[in-house]
């Protein structure tokens, strides 16, 4: 691989108190583009992801290195505060705080000490175009963003987290509770979005994935089995677990 | 058809035992207003109690319960919850936490005879406090703590798990994802429990009986130093309240008018008592309409 890796993960272990669920995945995530993970319910995708801003901190013993910048943050002293505002995080379902549009936006960046109206202003306005919300919201940013769709709250969700500014974003089945329009709008959101963050993105979805990642990963019973360009990885996969799950054999 | 009809009988036989317990709760609560409120005038509301003649009031012992639930509230709250925020945000699932639980529910079905002893022995003799409010706001505490403790950890417990998960991906630290997002999500439910639980110790009399004492010296409602004798706000004096007042009157009251005067106290008990609970409705659908607004 000659591209840029944005994160690279070396003999990463995960388990839950003695079940081991994830063995010793290794990946180098590119930069500036977008990774699909794949894989049957149990296979530890999710898992690895929450593993790379360190959101299993609590839950589970991970292993191994997680290399950001040449720092590993898989270390007990690496501040996580700081590896999460760097290393973003959207989740399945829509979670605005029952606040305006305007403060959800900018939460994060409240929080971190930011005072300054016109910064807080610019930002907001930054981080819904680039979630493609603007339009939408741009007159009504004082109405509370729980009075907003399923689609909007979720892209809601991502600008929140765009304005912090972080490098990377994860994603966990960030469409997974929308309907296919709203879907649709975050698929081509990921795709501008890419031009300046680097994503992560865990979905069930086949086509999601071939529609919009440009690398896929494949894990299966917590490995790694195969990992390439999208095209490559649907078309002409080279493990044959991958052709069987691609053909819906099993998952 | 047979399924039709076990259905009718046990809407039936639900709908009737339903209706049986709420007709006893209603004429409970008619019979006490309509002896009661008779004996309730300006008059009784605002002037102090006599010891042996009739026409006394009950304004100290209405005033000492109000207080006493507010000093009762200042220690407890903070207590309950911290305690809560701790089993509900921190606490790991072990035996140790499994052993506070079980503490915790034990002390909620410990009879308020026993508090009220163990806080004359602890808090009137030990701490050296005498028969004081203060002494009565210990003891109500330990009846208070584990349900408020509950209450607020149920609450907490409310919020959704993807609340905090999207502060933590934010970068927030968990300190602050507890502060600035679980607790205002629960404070809705926070208050209303603690309002509820002001309104079931306003009412406790067996916990007082040996702490916080059964007579009520003269106060000055004009004496605002907490540290004088004869301040209505001083802690450290013995205070007879409502609901302790209704016991003794009942039980060895010279007065001649102890029925009456005990009948219109219970009246002004229950009144008060369902204005705590109309209160905590009102608060908690208040926080609620503003946060979703």
């Amino acid at each position: 691989m000659t591209e840029q890796a944005a994160l690279e993960v070396k003999n990463l272990h995960v388990a839950y108190g003695a079940k081991q669920v994830v063995q010793d995945v290794s990946l180098k995530f590119p930069a500036r583009q977008i990774t699909a993970m794949i894989g049957a319910s149990g296979s530890g995708k999710s898992t690895v992801l929450r593993s790379l801003n360190r959101m299993n901190d609590d839950l589970a013993t991970v292993t191994g290195t997680i290399n950001f910048h040449g720092l590993n943050i898989n270390q007990p002293d690496v501040n996580v505060y700081r590896v999460r505002q760097r290393i973003g995080m959207v989740f399945q379902q829509p979670t605005p705080f029952p606040l305006s549009i305007y403060e959800n936006v900018i939460y994060g960046l409240r929080l971190a000490g930011e005072r300054d109206r016109r910064v807080l202003d610019q930002r907001v306005e930054e981080s819904l175009r680039q979630a493609a919300l603007w339009d939408e919201v741009k007159d009504q940013l004082k109405a509370s963003a729980l009075a907003l769709s399923g689609g909007q709250q979720q892209r809601l969700c991502i600008a929140r987290t765009l304005a912090v500014r972080p490098e990377i974003i994860l994603m966990d089945e960030p469409t997974s509770a929308l309907d296919p329009v709203s879907t649709s709008q975050i698929e081509e959101t990921l795709v501008q979005l890419k031009e300046q963050f680097t994503i992560i993105m865990v979905t069930h979805n086949m086509q999601q994935a071939s529609r919009s990642a440009d690398w896929t990963a494949f894990m299966h019973q917590g490995r790694l089995v195969e990992f390439g360009p999208t095209a490559q990885i649907f078309m002409n996969p080279q493990e044959e677990q991958t052709a069987d799950y691609l053909s819906g054999k099993f998952g | 058809m047979r399924a039709e009809k076990v259905d009718k009988i046990a809407t039936t036989v639900v709908l009737a035992l339903a209706g049986l317990t709420g007709l006893a709760v209603v004429s409970f609560l008619v019979y006490l207003l309509v002896v009661g409120l008779p004996n309730v005038s300006w008059h009784f509301l605002f002037s102090p109690a006599e010891s042996f003649k009739s026409g006394g009031g009950i304004r100290d012992q209405l005033f000492n319960s109000l207080y006493l639930v507010v000093l009762t509230m200042l220690v407890s709250v903070p207590l309950a919850l911290c305690a809560a925020i701790y089993l509900s945000e921190y606490a790991p699932q072990n035996r140790l936490t499994a052993l506070l639980r079980l503490a915790i529910e034990v002390l909620s079905s410990l009879p308020s005879v026993v508090i009220g002893l163990f806080g004359y022995l602890v808090f009137v003799l030990q701490f050296g406090l005498d028969f004081s409010l203060l002494a009565g706001a210990l003891a109500l505490t330990i009846l208070n703590l584990p349900l408020l403790t509950r209450s607020c950890e149920d609450a907490l417990r409310q919020v959704p798990a993807l609340q905090r998960q999207a502060g933590l991906g934010l970068g927030m630290s968990k300190w602050r994802v507890t502060t600035k997002i679980v607790l205002p999500a629960a404070l809705s439910g926070i208050i209303t429990g603690a309002i509820l639980s002001a309104g079931r110790i306003f009412g406790e009399a067996a916990a007082l009986i040996y702490t916080a004492g059964q007579s009520a010296p003269a106060i000055s409602y004009t004496d605002w130093n907490p540290f004088s004798p004869t301040s209505f706000l001083n802690p450290l004096r013995p205070a007879e309240t409502l609901a302790v007042h209704i016991w003794k009157v009942n039980s060895e009251g010279l007065v001649p008018d102890a029925r009456a005067v005990s009948n219109g106290s219970a009246a002004v008990l229950i009144i008060t008592i369902l204005a705590f609970n109309l209160l905590a409705r009102l608060v908690g659908s208040l926080i609620k309409r503003r946060l979703a607004k």
